[in-house]
């Protein structure tokens, strides 16, 4: 049922509708260029906590809009078209990868915007870097599936968000301490707890959507 | 009748806890010493103050100690009952410390026919030299702990902090094992809706999960009512306070999407595979978080935990049957709850 020549497929496939309707990406980036500016009229120079906690509210925003983007912009009858191609699954792993990859343009990009604008507080940029690519990997996970099932309502938005806030929440908590080592804002500098967690809640999180996904998908 | 034996056991269960944990009296304890501190060589006069304690009793003076270790232990010179609860005793604290000098606590032993023996650990501290003289140390050995008497009598420890809400123990825990339970049952249902598509396991789900909301919200105000008591606050953003909150937002959400769709068969499938998700999220946010960092709550932070010196075999007596009586109380309200949407169903259709 895994196919890997499928899941590339279907990934080539996001990155073209992606470079055709330029304006799902154009409007994400445009939220982290005003959201940047908003952040620097109101604080000017950031101290590092503020920075980033910041950095993580921008992020989360931004992500929950372009994982739902990536779901709205196909209509239903195409998705039929797709269920009569390849398994659920590959299209789970597809979107989930495409939108890993989003997420980590996004908040490199957000990073690099406030960087710019704020200053610079990162002192360890792997551990930071390894911040934003587990954050997005996890987000994409939680996301993804939440929007698989919030788009089948109406107010898919609201229910993004009412669904998917306090799911987040557990991955934040880490991920939050995970980049305050990487800002120099703790005395501990180990990061192997909060790792593990991350790497844990993410194997769960797969293993979840990989039963769920193909029975939700079916509607 | 046969079918119903368990809703009786819970009624059973839970009246007996109530009885049983509401009307059992609190160990004998110490309250407060004065004065927690001391130079050696020095005379002091310790005024203590008991909780349930019956100092006064004319045959029955209790006899006090400040115990260092094991082997080292001085005995009061005097000892005089003010009335049941004021005791005052005598020392003298010799000149000489086992150990090296410094500060040492020194915990204070009560005993006496009635109420049994009473601790207060780091009752006194006592600053020391480094002056040894074999005389003043034989002081130590000279009257040991021993020929303690046992409590014949039901009751619970007596916690300094926590005193009489110690009762709370029988419904603010079983609160949260009724609700993982609940929960879990409920997610037994939605995996077996996914197989079997049965609308009446949907049905079955929604109506546990919504048995495990209650819990949780009874067992999130039970804690704050607790909280208020002994940590000052309702609400002091403790880590467990904030993963429970959390939970319960996670299951709101779920009541949520469930009221966002008209659609019978695609709502039961929606949550349950949200159902489902949003379980196997909660068990890294409520089993693991909350290990990782300082929490008020008991077994975390240094704090004992369910075991240590909190829990002991009078209060479990009570404390494993009150959870087991509350999780049947919930599958009973499950149930009902389950009738209620059947009757509902019948009604519309």
């Amino acid at each position: 049922m895994l196919s890997f020549s499928e899941i590339a497929a279907l990934i080539r496939k996001e990155i073209l509708v992606e470079f055709r309707e330029k304006y799902a990406l154009g409007g994400i980036l445009l939220y982290v260029a005003t959201s940047v500016f908003i952040v620097m009229i109101a604080f000017g120079e950031l101290a590092p906590a503020t920075w980033n906690l910041i950095f993580w509210i921008l992020f989360l925003f931004a992500s929950i809009n372009a994982v739902l983007k990536s779901f709205v912009r196909e209509s239903e009858k195409r998705y039929l078209f797709y269920y009569t191609l390849t398994h659920p699954v590959n299209l789970l792993f597809s979107k989930v990868i495409y939108n890993t990859g989003l997420l980590m343009i996004i908040g490199l990009l957000l990073s690099a915007a406030l960087v710019f604008i704020a200053g610079n507080p990162i002192e360890s940029a792997d551990i930071f870097l390894l911040a934003v690519v587990m954050g997005s990997f996890s987000l994409s996970l939680t996301f993804t599936f939440i929007s698989s099932i919030a788009i089948k309502a109406d107010n898919s938005a609201t229910l993004m968000a009412i669904l998917g806030f306090p799911l987040t929440i557990p991955i934040f908590i880490n991920l939050i301490d995970l980049s305050s080592v990487a800002l120099g804002l703790t005395m501990d500098s180990s990061i192997t707890d909060e790792v593990t967690i991350l790497g844990s809640i993410e194997l769960l999180l797969i293993g979840a959507g990989m039963i769920l996904f193909p029975f939700l998908w079916r509607s | 009748m046969r079918r119903h034996w368990w809703k009786i056991l819970a009624v059973l269960i839970i009246l007996g806890t109530l009885l049983g944990g509401m009307l059992s009296p609190l160990y004998p304890g110490i309250e407060s010493v004065k004065p927690g501190r001391t130079d050696a060589g020095e005379m002091i006069v310790l005024q203590i103050r008991g909780y349930n304690t019956h100092f006064d009793a004319s045959d029955d003076l209790p006899r006090v100690w400040l115990k260092l270790d094991e082997e080292n232990a001085l005995g009061a010179t005097q000892v005089m009952a003010r009335n049941a609860r004021e005791l005052r005793a005598s020392f003298y604290i010799p000149k000489s410390f086992p150990g090296d000098q410094g500060v040492t606590a020194l915990s204070l032993v009560i005993d006496n026919a009635r109420d049994g023996t009473s601790v207060l650990p780091s009752a006194v501290f006592v600053r020391h030299g480094q002056e040894k003289s074999e005389a003043e140390l034989l002081l130590w050995k000279k009257d040991p702990v021993v020929h303690l008497n046992t409590r014949a009598f039901f009751g619970f420890p007596y916690r300094n902090i926590l005193v009489e809400t110690i009762r709370n123990t029988y419904f603010h825990i079983p609160m949260w094992f009724g609700m993982i339970l609940l929960f879990a049952g409920s997610v037994y249902f939605s995996y077996r809706y996914m197989k079997t598509q049965h609308p009446d396991d949907d049905l079955r789900s929604i109506s546990l999960v919504q048995a495990g909301v209650l819990f949780g919200v009874m067992g999130l105000v039970t804690g704050m009512i607790w909280a208020k008591y002994t940590w000052g606050k309702f609400w002091s953003w403790d880590i467990k306070q904030n993963v429970s909150a959390i939970t319960l937002l996670i299951y709101f959400a779920l009541l949520v999407l469930r009221s966002s769709f008209e659609d019978e068969q695609r709502r039961a499938r929606l949550s349950a595979g949200y159902n489902i998700f949003a379980f196997v999220l909660m068990i890294p946010l409520i089993f693991v978080v909350p290990r990782l960092t300082d929490s008020l709550h008991p077994g975390n932070g240094g704090n004992p935990a369910l075991g240590g010196e909190d829990m002991d075999n009078t209060m479990r007596m009570i404390f494993y049957p009150a959870i087991i009586g509350w999780t049947l109380l919930g599958v009973w309200i499950a149930q009902l709850n389950y009738r209620f949407f059947k009757a509902k169903d019948r009604l519309t259709n």
